[in-house]
């Protein structure tokens, strides 16, 4: 054999080692997802009959599920839009006005990441539920016999929840961004007569854009996908995709329904994913640097 | 004819007068002191070298200029104004670090503009000052470009018309070369001496650790160790007559032998040796001798017809072994140990044509004027 | 070293934006963790603080069946993470000898679980598996093995960021010692890697321990792990038992990443950071 033949060989072998794990993915991933879409399609029972698309019609007559799908696109671009804005400021402050314990904090967040969402909207429950800790203060001070905060069960509950659970997800990339930043270039900038307003929008915040963007995106599948949250809210006052697949499967045993739904669902997270790499990529032009 | 001029004269026209001053200046982080009661007086126009091994605290002494560290105690003033108080941006200073520091999403001419829009120069103006600066470091032609698309001989071109554009009266420059090779560094050295030539109301404080580079642009040099100050002059004076063995070893090549005075001009090595000094009234116990390398003489000194000979006094002959051999294209660098004490004396000397072999016996020889005698201390 | 440099310089701008900071932090992730213990210690709660002490919810645990949730969810986590790593690490490993365009394909793939609704993987998982030739429906299996897609992409991931950030060059002097691409594997790259490798363990097993979409959809009835608990005890309303249950929950998973993260500061010596 000759030595380019065998030098061939193993490197096909060692392309070769991808296949166990790929093939794992396509029989435990793939494979059930092209189940769901095959079962959206087949109206009439599995595998059996011909392909129709009137599952999907029937489905997107329902009130129901069109107020699924704006609740969830409407929850998910709000919560996008306060995670950003509040993960900016908490990781600016954590990078840049150093303050003991800040290192802890980040500790604190990682940790925080490794909790299930649900957990909010538990606590949230004793903070603003009907006899929680809110409306039980306002009872004691004003002496009426309810509290005013009854938004828990209706999407800006969601949205409360859903902002607190994701910010974590910004300030992530952002403090890793913050910590990138060369000392050297804010150090140049305020040599230069800039102010820190100056300095943070024009060298700060261009700089920390695509971790922004990064981070802004996955909260948004994240939102999109959620489930847990929406769940423990009580699910009679807010139906998102996620929770109306559940429903559909487990509660009704409508699987084609719920097939058709889920499939919507991932078409619209992937749509959003895809847009969002599109926009990293974009941003991302401008950070390679010079080795 | 002349674009440049007419620049340079704008230039000049808007650069306040500089100058700095530091007065008793410490700076410390918790219990580590980085900067001791540093006084140093940077006339306006001068170019001022701090030369200092790393952690002598020439970056700090910069830093507390720029205003990014706070002095313990002390003041610095710019301009004979007081701003130990204030912050960096209030301070109209120009800065040059080494890592360019350049804003990477910004094209060249948004980086030079950058420190005239903070500082609301009319809009109008700033299209022509942007072009001045880049004009004056050479870098005009390259504005469209972004950082990362230019070298980093390019990125400090970039860097310095950056800090120029703002018509600083002083200029920072921490280690600005450092990131360059040889050849570059060799001219951005010229570049930066015809810009001093061209500039003369700017005041300068270069922080180095290259002696080559502190004598070729500095003025004066001040030389730091261990947070303090240990010496300042000119490139000249502390190269002839250093003050301290510190001082010589820093500032051009030395050799620096332990010594111990006996009598008015002379001192004596360990075992005896002894050697004429140059004539500085004299001292008293422990001594350094310092004599630079291209001052001393490989064989007997020449005849009599040569204006030095050993019947001058003031010529020191010794003898010993050679115990190291470097070519150096035009110099050899001849180490010759001395008896008993095994000291070494290394001797530059024009390229030998038969240089000596390892371990032959030879004799080299150095004039009593260029022998200095400094505290002691610093020898191997 | 010279101190850090700060944007902010006025004293009292300082401490008005960590004041911001603390305004902002403290009631949005602090409270809620510290609300839920305090509700898993209190009688009641109708008032700003809960209206007494009890440890009862704990004693109710300690009788019911949520010993066993413990166990369950401990076990799907463990079996979970552990096949997640392995696959993650062997598809992170195997794709390097892989060309770019491929290797970028393979990567991909790997990600697509998150992008993918769990609730989703869940419903995948009953119209799949419900039917031979691969009847897992009603088994403690198929929650096992959700948990382990839906968590082998944060594996694959982090593993796939240590490897880009491993300097080639221990791989290259260890083969040009004459070492072959399995002891390479094992006696340099793994050790290397072991940091990532406890870090992204940590991660997937506190996942595991949370995971409640998929779960709700998978699990058989003598297979019910702590998120499904909680979610059924607050569902009829019990609230404090329910927080007791998170209170379990939270403390086993920290408990669990502290425990990994002493692993990964043993290790962290081998690759300075």
């Amino acid at each position: 054999m000759t030595l380019r033949a065998r030098a061939g060989r193993t490197g096909m072998m060692r392309a070769g080692m991808i296949l166990p794990p790929v093939l794992l993915l396509a029989l435990l991933f793939l494979y059930p997802l092209a189940l769901v879409v095959r079962d959206s399609l087949s109206p009439d029972g599995a595998g059996g009959g011909a392909l129709s698309t009137r599952a999907y019609s029937d489905v997107f007559g329902e009130a129901s599920f069109r107020d699924a799908l704006l609740n969830t696109i409407g929850i998910a671009a709000g919560a996008t839009a306060g995670t950003l804005v509040l993960g900016f400021v908490l990781a600016f402050v954590v990078a840049f006005v150093p303050f003991p314990g800040s290192r802890a904090l980040s500790r604190f967040i990682d940790v925080f990441l490794a909790f299930p969402s649900f957990l909010i909207t538990l606590a949230l429950l004793f903070v603003y539920g009907t006899v929680g800790m809110a409306n039980g203060l306002w009872t004691d001070v004003t002496g009426a016999s309810s509290g005013p905060f009854d938004f828990l069960h209706t999407p800006w509950g969601v949205l409360l929840a859903e902002v607190t659970y994701f910010t974590p997800f910004v300030m992530r990339p952002l403090l890793a961004a913050f910590a990138q930043t060369e000392t050297a270039q804010l150090e140049a900038a305020a040599s230069l007569g800039a102010r820190p307003g100056r300095i943070v929008r024009q060298v700060v915040l261009p700089e920390a854009l695509p971790a922004l963007a990064a981070g802004g995106g996955l909260v948004l599948v994240l939102c999109l996908n959620e489930f847990g949250i929406v769940l423990f809210t009580g699910a009679k006052g807010v139906t998102t995709l996620p929770t109306l697949v559940y429903g559909k499967a487990i509660l009704d045993g409508d699987y084609t329904g719920a097939c058709v739904v889920a499939v919507v669902n991932v078409a619209l997270s992937a749509a959003l994913y895809g847009l969002y790499r599109m926009l990293l990529t974009r941003t991302g032009a401008h950070r390679a640097r010079p080795v | 004819m002349n674009v440049r001029a007419a620049n340079v004269r704008a230039m000049n026209g808007g650069i306040r007068n500089g100058g700095i001053r530091f007065d008793g200046v410490t700076v410390a982080y918790d219990a580590t002191v980085v900067l001791d009661d540093f006084d140093l007086t940077v006339e306006p126009g001068e170019v001022m070298a701090l030369l200092g091994p790393s952690g002598s605290g020439k970056t700090t002494a910069l830093r507390a200029v720029a205003g990014f560290v706070r002095p313990r105690t002390g003041r610095v003033l710019i301009g004979g104004q007081d701003v130990t108080a204030l912050p960096p941006h209030r301070r109209g200073i120009g800065m040059v670090v080494q890592q360019y520091a350049l804003f990477p999403h910004m094209r060249v001419e948004a980086n030079v503009a950058f420190g005239l829009k903070a500082r609301k120069v009319p809009r109008g103006e700033i299209a022509g000052r942007v072009a001045e600066a880049l004009e004056m470091t050479g870098m005009d032609g390259f504005a469209e470009r972004y950082p990362r698309e230019l070298s980093g001989g390019q990125q400090q071109r970039v860097a310095i018309a950056r800090a120029l554009a703002v018509r600083p009266g002083v200029l920072l420059l921490d280690e600005p070369l450092s990131a360059l090779d040889a050849r570059l560094r060799a001219g951005m050295l010229t570049e930066l001496a015809r810009l001093h030539r061209e500039l003369p109301g700017l005041s300068m404080l270069y922080v180095t650790h290259d002696q080559s580079e502190a004598l070729t642009l500095a003025d004066r040099i001040a030389v730091m160790d261990r947070a303090r100050l240990r010496d300042c002059g000119t490139p000249q004076s502390l190269y002839r007559a250093p003050g301290s063995a510190f001082t010589a070893s820093f500032v051009g090549s030395a050799n620096l032998l332990a010594a111990r005075w006996c009598g008015e001009d002379a001192v004596e090595l360990d075992g005896g040796v002894r050697i004429r000094v140059r004539g500085s009234g004299g001292g008293e116990g422990e001594a350094t001798l310092c004599i630079r390398p291209h001052l001393i003489g490989l064989g007997e000194p020449p005849g009599p017809s040569g204006p030095p000979s050993p019947d001058v006094p003031d010529m020191n002959v010794l003898h010993g072994a050679v115990t190291g051999l470097q070519w150096r294209g035009a110099s050899h660098r001849v180490t010759v140990s001395l008896p008993p004490s095994g000291a070494e004396l290394t001797a530059e000397v024009r390229e030998l044509s038969s240089p000596p072999a390892l371990g032959e016996k030879v004799s080299v020889h150095f004039a009593a004027a260029d022998a200095v005698v400094l505290p002691p201390g610093g020898t191997p | 070293m010279p101190a850090p440099y700060s944007l902010v310089h006025g004293r009292g701008a300082r401490w008005a934006l960590r004041a911001l900071f603390l305004v902002l932090f403290l009631p949005l992730f602090a409270l809620p963790l510290l609300v839920i213990a305090a509700a898993s210690f209190a009688t009641g709660w109708s008032g700003a603080l809960p209206n007494g002490a009890t440890t009862a919810h704990y004693a109710d645990l300690a009788r019911g069946d949520s010993a066993d949730a413990l166990l369950v969810s401990l076990l799907t986590a463990a079996a979970a993470s552990g096949l997640a790593l392995l696959t993650g690490t062997w598809a992170a490993l195997a794709a390097q000898a892989l060309p770019r365009r491929v290797r970028r394909a393979v990567n991909a793939l790997f990600v697509l679980p998150v992008a993918v609704p769990s609730v989703v993987v869940g419903l995948a998982f009953l119209v799949a598996f419900s039917e031979p030739p691969l009847l897992l429906n009603g088994t403690r299996e198929i929650v096992v093995i959700a948990h382990t897609v839906l968590v082998t992409a944060f594996a694959h991931q982090s593993v796939t960021a240590a490897l880009a950030r491993l300097d080639p060059a221990y791989e290259q002097s260890a083969a040009s010692l004459g070492a072959s691409p399995a002891r390479v594997l094992w006696q340099v790259k793994l050790p290397l890697l072991l940091p990532s490798l406890t870090a992204a363990a940590g991660l997937c097993f506190a996942l595991s321990m949370g995971e409640l979409s998929a779960t709700m959809m998978l699990y058989p009835p003598d297979w019910l792990p702590l998120p499904v608990r909680i979610h059924a005890a607050t569902d009829r309303g019990a609230l404090f038992t329910g927080a007791a249950l998170a209170v379990v929950l939270m403390a086993t998973t920290l408990a669990v990443l502290l425990a990994v993260s002493r692993i990964r500061s043993k290790a962290s010596y081998r690759q300075p950071s």
